[in-house]
This record gives C-alpha cells, structure tokens and sequence, in this order.
C-alpha cells in the first residue's frame, strides 16, 4: 500500500517538475521513484554562492511522503558541484534542517518544496563557515542523515 | 455541477460501498479520553490506547480493501482526469483529487487514507503542524466538496470514456463496455470482456489454425493478431508481409492481385494487376458503355420490383372482388348479420370451387381473418362510445332527479317542524283553556291553590319560551302567539 502511495505521489510530483521547475531548480535525473538529483542555485546575489551550482540528491523510502527524504548535496568535479558553506550543512553534504527530520517534517512537504527551503537558506546565509565540529563529525558519522539526532542550537540562520 | 441527489439515486452499488466507508469515519473516536474503564488508569496502558488511535483507522482502510476484493476495485489514485482538477480540490499529502475527503479539528481536509498514515507518523496536522488530540476526530468533508469530486470527469481504465468520478463504480459495473465480467457460463471462474457477454462461455481451449497452438476462444483473435509465432505470411501476389487472419481483406485491396475488369459483366474480358486496373479504365471499349448500364440496369431492377408489387396488389384484388362477389351471393339467405358473420367462411368455400388453383386459401382465410378483425374493432369502438353515451344519458337524467329528491326531503321537514310546533302550540292551548275553566268555574280559595299546582306543572312539563311567563295574561299570551305566526 506505501509503496505504491510513495510512487503514485512522486510520479505526481515529477510530472508537476517537469512541466514547470521554479526558477533556479533543474531536474538532473529521476529515472526511478527511489532516487533524483536536482541542480539548485541561488537566486539573489549572495556573494557567497555566486554563479555556484549545487548538486542535490533525494533517496525516498516507501514511506514517503508519510516520512521525509533523504536530501544531501553531493559534490562533483565535472561539471564543478560544490558542498555550499552553510553553518549548517556539513562539508560531506549531509544538512541540518528540522525540515528534513522527523519531526519537522510533514507529508504536505514535497521536492519542490524542500528545494525552495534550501534556496531560502542559503539565501539568507552570510556567515561562510562549517558547522561546530564538522571535522569531526564527518569524520565520525556513519548513520544515514534521517537517523542522525541534529541538535536545532540556532534557528536564526 | 450535477443537482446532489444525481449520483446516489444513479449508484446504489456505490452507494453502500461509500456507507460502509464512511461509517467508521464519520466520528473516529475510540472512548473518549475519561471512559470509566480501569484499563484507562495505568500510564502503561494508556500508551496502549494511544497507538490503538490510528489501528481504528487502519482497521477501516481494511475492510475497505476486503471489499474491493469482490467487486472491480477501483484504485481512485490512478484515475486519469478529464481536465486539470482545482488545486483547492488536491489532497496535499497524495497530490491527487481527495479520495474520501475528511476534515481535522484545525479544518484541514485530507483524503481520510492520507491523515490515516500521517497520523501513523506523527499525531500533529500535517498541514499547519497543530497537535491534534488522539484518537484524532475527524468529520466528513462538506456535501458541497464531495459532490465537486464526484462531478469530476475521469477517464474510464477500461473503454476511456469520460465519466463522473462518482459514476465510474456504476459505469464499470453495469455499462462499460469492456470491463471485465463474470463469465456468462455460470460454471466456469472466469471473466470475460461485457461486449462478449452475448457470445456465451468463450473460455474453451482451441486450436489456432495457424501455429496449432491451443489457445482459448477468447484471446483467439489477440493471439493470431499480435503474439501467433505463424501470424505472418507473405502475400503470394505483392509479396508483403500480412496477417493470416486478415488474409481476405487483404485480397480485397492488394495491387498486385489479378483482378478482372470492372465492366466483366457487361463483356469486357480483360485482366490485369489492380494497380494496373486504372490505366486499362481509361481505354477500356467498355468505359463509355458501362456507366450507361449500369444506370439500365439500376433503372430495370427498379422496374421489375414495381411490377412484381402491382401483380401482388392486383392478386389481392382480384380476390378481394371475388371474395365479395361470393358474400352477397351468400348475404341472400342471411339478412341476420350475425348469422351471416358466423358462416362468412362459406363464400371462401364457394370460390375455391370456382376457382380451386388460382387462390392459395391460407391468403383468402388471412384476408378474411383481417377483415373480421377490422369489424371487431369497429364494433368495439361502436361498443364504448355507445357505453360513454349510455352513461352520459343516465348522469344526466339522475343529476335532476337527485336534486327533486334533495328540495322534497328538505319540503318535508319543514312541514313536519310546522306540524311540531302547531302541536305544541295546541296543547298550550287546551291547558290554557283549562286553568281558564277552572278559574272561572271552581271555587275562589282553592282554586288559587290549584290553579298554582296546575301552573308549577305546566312549568315543569313545557319546554318552550312561551311557557316560561306562566303568570302573564291570556289575552297577551295569544297575542304574542299571533305575531309569532
């Protein structure tokens, strides 16, 4: 029953996305209903993501949209993916945002939506650093992003 | 948008199945929260009931399925609609047209499946994030949303016509034409498309003719068109490749066939590849004569017919004319016409022996029988009109005698109050004379006496107005009496 659930709203969604993206967003794959990649720049001049494009990958579970995504930026040398600098996203792409946990999150949430939400993230971002103990925690981490107990310390940014 | 009674009164299968769906949602409350119930107190326990909320909800997103088992499940998610649906009508959490539409406390509509697995998850609104208390009520949306959805137009999985969403159920189950439905051979499980209903059990194994494989009678013709390994054969004229079982049609078109001349009728014996056929038209010796003869010929045919249907009519006539000849004849001896109706048959009689190889007697008795017929109903007709007037007659006469009856009775019970009062009016009268004798005639001192017993009663006895003035005078007694009459 989930499962379906999960493939009819994505296809949904991906039908909605390729008719018409929001400005900044581009659909790089989605060939099945476990896994895109979306290309997100910012919108404003930010000098800090200027004329930066930033790779994110989505893993939905069967429980989609009943549970969030999984939503990282990966990196990429060709053609040039950064990790954005964000105190709030790690340099291996995993993101701190209550959005994308559990408890944050809410089945109204879609893709487009989440990539809104970053876009207005890094948006209004000016600090250009990593997150408390990034290095540590990079170098630590083996759970998967959703399972991670993110600490919300600042909600300013 | 459709009057809100169309789609009940047009699904009563769907009907139910929306009742049953409904029931358990119309108020999704486990006991509320102080039920006196000893299983409630413990915090332990309470857990229990709290992840018991959204089992409710799965409880009924069970049976439905249960249901969809035995008839035709329609999964509402992947229905195609018709034109794009009103974003205010999306379910946000399935993103298509809400499915079973039910609102929360915080007035968030959701498809009632939808906020049953959210709920699961998490106990707060997905919507605006407002906890929402367990066991979460949840309302049925309003009519008005829920006859929007079912006026809906989506395209039917199975023949793609567009119907109202709340009349696929009814269209699928009684209408579509290619829905699959129960085998009409009672004995045999299987289904079967409805527009081969007619054809009667087709799930008999046979052999194709092309590849001797046995298929049933069903996908017969699926088989030979698309998945038949020998469905293919070369065309032994063009030399393309065509379907063996559109082989006759085929023949009908190819080019290369040798046909003979479309004028072969009226002489012409030429014979070419109908590609070719176009050139020898043009110098066929037949092409300017053919044309003409065909409109002869049309123009014959049609002649003939008229002929053959004037020699029928002037048949029946001929008959007919007979037929009365031998009546009259026999209308001599019968001046009762009843009589005469009942040996009608005799004339027929006379003229076979008149004529006993012209007239087939089945047509003269059919003839006769018609003509029976035709009286019958005339008579009938003759009959109710005559019933219609009969009827009439006797209202019309019983309407005056009615009312002479009602001015008579009315008459009589005047004269009897009149009598009644004249009576009464009498024994006033004599008792008057009376008390007048015995004053006049009896003694004074007790004839005060008596004159007052009679006087009480008179009192007692007499009813009317007059009597209740007992000591008033004779004389002005009377005379009210004569202005009263």
């Amino acid at each position: 029953m989930a499962t379906t659930l999960a493939t009819k709203r994505l296809s949904k969604e991906l039908a909605k996305i390729t008719d018409i993206m929001p400005d900044g967003l581009t659909l790089v794959s989605a060939t099945d209903f476990t896994s895109w990649t979306i290309d997100l720049t910012v919108l404003d001049a930010n000098p800090l993501y200027l004329n930066q494009t930033f790779r994110l990958k989505f893993l939905f579970s069967d429980k989609y949209p009943m549970e969030p995504p999984e939503v990282v930026f990966v990196s990429l040398h060709e053609p040039p993916r950064p990790i954005p600098m964000h105190p709030h996203i790690y340099s291996n792409g995993i993101i701190c945002l209550d959005l994308l946990g559990q408890n944050g999150w809410s089945p109204v949430q879609n893709v487009q939506s989440i990539c809104v939400s970053l876009q207005s993230m890094l948006t209004g971002n000016s600090k250009n650093e990593r997150p408390e103990g990034d290095t540590a925690f990079v170098a630590t981490n083996r759970q998967r992003p959703r399972d991670i107990n993110f600490y919300y310390h600042d909600d300013k940014v | 948008m459709p009057p809100p009674n169309t789609p009940v009164a047009h699904t009563p299968r769907s009907l139910s199945v929306d009742f049953t769906e409904s029931l358990p949602f119309h108020n999704i409350t486990v006991p509320p929260p102080n039920t006196p119930s000893s299983a409630l107190d413990s915090p332990h326990h309470n857990r229990q009931y709290r992840s018991r909320a959204p089992q409710v909800v799965e409880e009924a997103v069970e049976t439905d399925s249960s249901e969809i088992d035995e008839s035709q499940h329609i999964d509402y998610r992947a229905l195609t609609y018709a034109d794009t649906v009103n974003e205010n009508l999306i379910c946000p959490i399935c993103k298509v047209a809400f499915v079973d539409p039910v609102d929360t406390e915080c007035e968030h509509t959701f498809c009632k499946e939808c906020i049953a697995h959210a709920l699961e998850h998490n106990d707060v609104c997905p919507f605006d994030r407002n906890p929402l208390p367990q066991p979460a009520t949840l309302t049925r949306s309003h009519k008005i949303v829920i006859n929007q959805l079912d006026s809906l137009l989506v395209e039917c999985s199975s023949c793609r016509a567009h119907v109202p969403r709340s009349m696929l159920r009814n269209h699928l189950d009684r209408y579509c034409k290619e829905a699959l439905v129960d085998c009409p051979d009672k004995g045999c499980l299987q289904q079967v498309r409805r527009k081969l209903v007619d054809q009667g059990c087709l799930h008999n194994n046979i052999a194709c003719p092309d590849c001797e494989g046995i298929h049933q009678e069903v996908a017969m013709s699926k088989h030979r068109e698309e998945s038949c390994e020998e469905r293919q054969r070369q065309c032994d004229h063009c030399g393309t490749n065509i379907l063996r079982c559109k082989q006759t049609q085929h023949e009908e078109e190819c080019v290369e066939l040798i046909v003979p001349c479309i004028w072969v009728q009226y002489g012409c014996e030429h014979q070419c590849k109908r590609g070719e056929l176009n050139l020898h038209k043009l110098e066929c010796n037949f092409r300017l004569m053919g044309p003409m003869a065909d409109i002869l010929r049309k123009e014959i045919q049609t002649l003939q017919s008229d002929v053959r249907y004037l020699t029928d009519k002037e048949q029946l006539q001929e008959r007919r004319i007979k037929f009365l000849e031998g009546g009259q004849r026999e209308s001599h001896r019968h001046s009762n016409y009843e009589e005469w109706s009942s040996q009608a048959l005799t004339p027929l009689a006379d003229s076979a022996q008149v004529e006993p190889l012209s007239e087939s007697t089945n047509e003269y008795l059919l003839n006769l029988l018609g003509d029976q017929e035709r009286r019958i109903s005339q008579l009938s007709s003759a009959l109710t009109e005559l019933e219609g007037k009969q009827t009439m007659m006797l209202f019309n006469e019983t309407v005056p005698i009615k009312n002479q009856i009602a001015e008579l009775q009315s008459n009589q019970q005047m004269t009897s109050m009149h009598i009644r009062w004249f009576m009464n009016w009498r024994k006033e009268d004599q008792l008057r004379l009376q008390q007048q004798q015995r004053r006049f005639g009896g003694g004074g001192g007790c004839a005060g006496g008596s004159g007052g017993a009679s006087e009480s009663e008179v009192d007692g006895g007499g009813s009317s107005s007059e009597l209740a003035t007992p000591r008033r005078s004779p004389d002005s007694l009377t005379r009210g009496l004569v202005t009263k009459l």
